[in-house]
């Protein structure tokens, strides 16, 4: 299927890459179908993108790469909203915000977005930690990272379930 | 919305196993004592609204402004 983007022009997805969100994301909870895509012209950064509104698109980057003890603890409605039993993969991602001097970006670490591999079924969770930021200042802890892992490309993490979303790939533009 | 009088020290339940409690007045201030089973998700409304709005800002990032961080990071 064909996905319009207001960022990467017109993209060829498979519909098995859908993420499907049955409450949206919070502010957004009319949008269900997301997908997630690279940009050819980044190394860094996913996008969140919007299946049916071009124009809606977050960058996200797993929480890893900037808080490397990271601990996911998903309350017990989360997991039944997402059908997601004991042992089942998931992956998660901080939503980022990236105002126009990017040294000030900053990770929402309280509410990632976590996505049920096998069933693509995805939810906005609101962690109970009250530790976790929802404005945590991420440059300087990537930079770090960069200079530790000169390597280890930021999309590639072995911290994580690897068995991963396919739509991880922007066709050709 | 269902709307109830609690003098200090009454309580409110919520189910069988939620009970809200009136800890202490203050003048405009009220301080809420709740006791909840581990699972149930309980945040200042604040909270939601801030996420909401990290979200809304976070979905006006033009691509350059990300492009952008790769170079700096490396600067």
């Amino acid at each position: 299927m064909t996905v319009q983007t207001s960022r990467f022009g017109q993209i060829e997805i498979q519909e098995t890459d859908v993420l499907f969100f049955p409450e949206g994301l919070l502010g957004f909870s009319e949008l269900r179908h997301f997908v997630l895509l690279e940009d050819p012209q980044d190394e860094i950064f996913v996008w969140l993108q919007s299946t049916e509104t071009p124009a809606i698109a977050f960058p996200v980057l797993e929480p890893e790469f900037f808080v490397p003890n990271y601990k996911l603890t998903l309350a017990k409605n989360d997991l039944e909203a997402m059908g997601l039993k004991a042992q089942e993969k998931v992956r998660s991602f901080s939503i980022i915000t990236i105002p126009d001097d990017a040294k000030l970006m900053t990770a929402n670490l309280k509410a990632p977005i976590v996505i049920h591999l096998s069933s693509r079924v995805s939810r906005q969770c609101v962690l109970q930690d009250n530790h976790l930021a929802i404005r945590e200042p991420i440059f300087t802890s990537l930079q770090q990272r960069l200079v530790q892992m000169p390597n280890q490309k930021f999309r590639e993490t072995s911290a994580t379930e690897k068995s991963v979303p396919q739509a991880l790939s922007l066709a050709e533009l | 919305m269902l709307v109830l009088t609690r003098k200090l020290g009454e309580s409110i339940a919520i189910d069988d196993n939620i009970k809200i409690t009136v800890v202490q007045i203050k003048g405009k201030q009220v301080r809420l004592g709740i006791q909840a089973p581990k699972d149930t998700k309980i945040h200042r409304e604040e909270v939601y609204l801030a996420i909401q709005d990290q979200n809304k800002q976070s979905v006006d990032t033009p691509s350059d402004n990300a492009r952008r961080v790769a170079k700096l990071l490396k600067s």
